[in-house]
């Protein structure tokens, strides 16, 4: 395969994808490697539209299987319908039982986890782009809001976004598609929630579900059906199989080879550049080091920090890519387990048809422009919805199963994603003698959350009770557990960006400091996170660096 | 990640809340579908246990005006639930109230409780749920939510019992009951 591509992208999720799609489009010739196994878009959906009665329990996934092959995917949602697309925790393992505790729930498939996020699709405010800086917290962000916005909008033009315009300092809005709608306890929770605590919103849920058809990408809008991980025949929420794949796929330049896991980069200390990457065929074991003049990692935060580790100085275990001593450090992730719920009064006469992808969302109200002395740093936003479930009369026979026709209450829950902040001893490292079937050592992770996130947790607990109660909700509870990182699924970090290289791995363009010819556009590069769900963020920090990269290389820098 | 999984085992959590029989929790927090289609994989009941709960599972959820717990297959899907997805600790408290019941039917009407009037056969379920014979209570609402589970994510539940909608092609937040009468499946 010598000399074939004019690049390499590593991985094909929603960053590889991005990748991909402007690499090839932009005339370069390029091979995108992913460890998984194929899923084409449509035919390999094999449980879409399935009824529940028709997902297999002829070959269910017996507790066994679940505990011998997917203990960590298990936290991430896995069931018959999706196992396809998860890792095998047996299979690819990392360094269980050592270090902190830490759920790396990994996709294994073509696609990534593109195929199985939540799609919640939001910018970032400038707020979260500075904040760094005002709080003197990690480093501060090479770039700023200006810089990111053109691509935000590029991408979501692409991709399709629903949501409404609210005019939200802290929370720009996307070029939107319509949002789906609210029902009518949400309609009236959210003039209830506005009007009892001022200064805060709940608006609807910015969803990469198309609520319009997008015919010049073969993509039907969203039919309502809440069943996305299982893959959407219809192409109604983003994925790489929907809308990157296909785009990359019509340039004719694109090379896509599923089970190839990349274990290591090539690197040629003399001109600083990487020289290309190495592969090992997941089927046959068989290894081979393919060049290429430019390579954009994406294999998401972990397992492109993984790479970047892997990829050491002959005789040292230093990394080529850790000049700056900051390489797997500042990891994060979202806090998640905190949820409140209550119930709403009346509406009884009216249910809901259909079934949405995504509801309503309160944005972050906390600490926005500065500390405001309630504790913690940064903030939160909740996802949540109304709805009512069946009725749940005790006892049993026929009055009861007649009872059972009738609706409960409605009720509304909502879940808080709150900002982790960066912390340099929040650390994954590479396990000093253990490998997997591929060599590759295996990831440690020393990763907890300190005060400021417990506290924010707290917060949002208490807080998001107050409201609900001011709202007019009854039986308002609340729970918290455990937040095992990686728990949101929101990891991100380990390859930060930086202005300085004595203090960042990647530069302003997700390029690395140590070889201008590599860039890592995943969660890696993130130096802070934000509270708001991260995907559509790396898709336009992808979608600039490519075209950063290609402008380079046009001039003969790279 | 998504945070609002509604199928039709979340459904089951909502309403069952923190008395959540073990293995329907296991298999909702994978969001197992399981439905009975191969063989168990270990024997739970003896005949005459398997005779019963056949039995109690249609006066669980009878036929009315649409079909009741055995035309929809629930008894397969009980002991399908048992065998491959509970923990031994898990089917005893089921096993022994199913043997309590049938020693009272013995007493009480002087036949096997299986072989029992459908009248005799409430009887004895509602001293079990209200935990007037031995362990009823402990069997009663994990009996009655394996039933329910089976039953609503059979085809009959789906299909008859409730209202299903494959490609709902829309979204209605302010749809009236009284257009429907029943409820979606999710």
């Amino acid at each position: 395969m010598a000399n074939m591509f004019d690049a390499i992208v590593v991985g094909s999720g929603v960053s590889g994808g991005w990748a991909a799609k402007e690499l090839t489009e932009k005339g370069l010739r390029v091979l995108m490697l992913d460890r998984g196994v194929m899923v084409e878009h449509g035919q390999d959906y094999e449980f879409d539209g399935a009824p529940a009665f028709a997902v297999p329990g002829r070959d269910m996934m017996p507790p066994a299987l679940l505990e011998s092959d997917y203990f960590i995917a298990k936290h991430g949602y896995v069931a018959p319908s999706t196992r396809k697309f998860y890792n095998n925790d047996r299979l690819n393992p990392y360094a269980y039982g050592e270090g902190e505790k830490f759920y790396w729930i990994r996709p294994g498939a073509v696609g990534g986890k593109s195929l199985i996020w939540g799609r919640w699709s939001f910018r970032w405010a400038p707020e979260d782009f500075e904040a760094n800086k005002r709080d003197g917290v990690g480093i501060d962000w090479p770039i700023r809001y200006d810089d990111i916005a053109p691509w935000y909008d590029y991408v979501e033009n692409t991709i399709g976004v629903s949501g409404s315009r609210e005019n939200l300092p802290y929370l720009p809005d996307s070029q939107f598609q319509p949002p789906m709608q609210m029902n009518i306890a949400e309609n009236w929770l959210k003039e209830r929630l506005e009007a009892t605590s001022p200064g805060r919103k709940l608006i609807n849920a910015r969803l990469s579900n198309i609520t319009e058809d997008k015919p010049e990408h073969g993509r039907t809008k969203c039919q309502y059906r809440n069943q996305c991980g299982r893959g959407c025949s219809f192409g109604a929420y983003f994925s790489t199989q929907a809308v990157t794949l296909p785009a990359a796929r019509a340039t004719d330049r694109l090379t896509l080879r599923s089970d190839a896991v990349v274990t290591s980069l090539e690197y040629d200390s003399a001109t600083k550049r990487v020289t290309g990457v190495r592969v090992v065929d997941a089927n046959t074991g068989q290894a081979e080091i393919i060049p290429a003049r430019l390579v954009f990692l994406c294999a998401s935060a972990i397992a492109s920090t993984q790479i970047l580790l892997n990829s050491r100085i002959p005789d040292s275990g230093t990394s080529h890519f850790d000049t700056s001593g900051t390489l797997g450090r500042y990891v994060m992730d979202h806090i998640f387990r905190v949820g409140v719920s209550g119930e709403i009064p009346g509406f009884t006469d009216y249910i809901e048809y259909g079934r949405r992808p995504g509801a309503v969302y309160v944005p972050r109200f906390r600490n926005i422009g500065g500390e405001e002395g309630v504790g913690f740093r940064r903030g939160y936003g909740y996802q949540g919805s109304a709805s009512r479930s069946p009725a749940a009369p005790e006892g049993f026979g026929a009055a009861m199963k007649h009872g059972m026709r009738q609706y409960g209450p409605w009720r509304f829950s909502m879940g808080a994603f709150g900002e982790c902040l960066p912390y340099e001893d929040n650390r994954v490292s590479l396990h000093a003698d253990r490998t997997d079937r591929f060599g590759m050592p295996l990831m440690r992770f020393d990763v907890t959350f300190r005060d400021n996130e417990l506290r924010m947790m707290d917060d949002a607990r208490i807080e998001g009770e107050k409201m609900l109660r001011a709202a007019g909700l009854s039986n308002v509870t609340s729970g918290r557990s455990e937040h095992v990182p990686g728990d949101a699924i929101h990891e991100m970090g380990g390859a930060r960006m930086g202005a300085d290289p004595r203090q960042s791995v990647l530069n302003k363009w997700s390029q690395a400091h140590d070889a201008a010819n590599l860039f890592v556009t995943d969660g890696a590069q993130m130096a802070s996170i934000s509270c708001v769900n991260p995907s559509l963020t790396f898709m336009a920090l992808t979608a600039r660096a490519a075209d950063h990269a290609v402008k380079e290389m046009e001039a003969g820098a790279i | 990640m998504n945070i609002d999984r509604r199928d039709a085992l979340a459904g089951m959590v909502a309403m069952f809340g923190a008395s959540l029989f073990a293995p329907i929790a296991r298999a909702a927090a994978t969001q197992m579908v399981p439905i009975s289609d191969g063989p168990p994989i270990v024997a739970v009941f003896s005949p005459q246990q398997r005779a019963l709960m056949v039995a109690l599972s249609e006066r669980v959820m009878p036929t009315t005006d649409t079909p009741g717990a055995i035309e929809a297959g629930v008894p397969d899907f009980v002991e399908k639930l048992l065998a491959d997805w509970a923990l031994p600790e898990d089917r005893t408290p089921i096993l022994a109230g199913l043997d309590a019941i049938e020693a009272r039917s013995l007493a009480d009407n002087g036949v096997s409780a299986a072989m029992a009037t459908p009248e005799q056969q409430d009887a004895l379920l509602t001293l079990a749920m209200n935990d007037a014979l031995p362990g009823g209570a402990a069997f009663f609402e994990p009996f009655r939510q394996i039933v329910l589970t089976g039953y609503f994510t059979s085809e009959v539940g789906i299909m008859q019992e409730r209202e299903y909608l494959p490609v709902p092609g829309r979204y209605d937040g302010a749809y009236p009951y009284a257009q429907v009468n029943k409820v979606f499946s999710s």
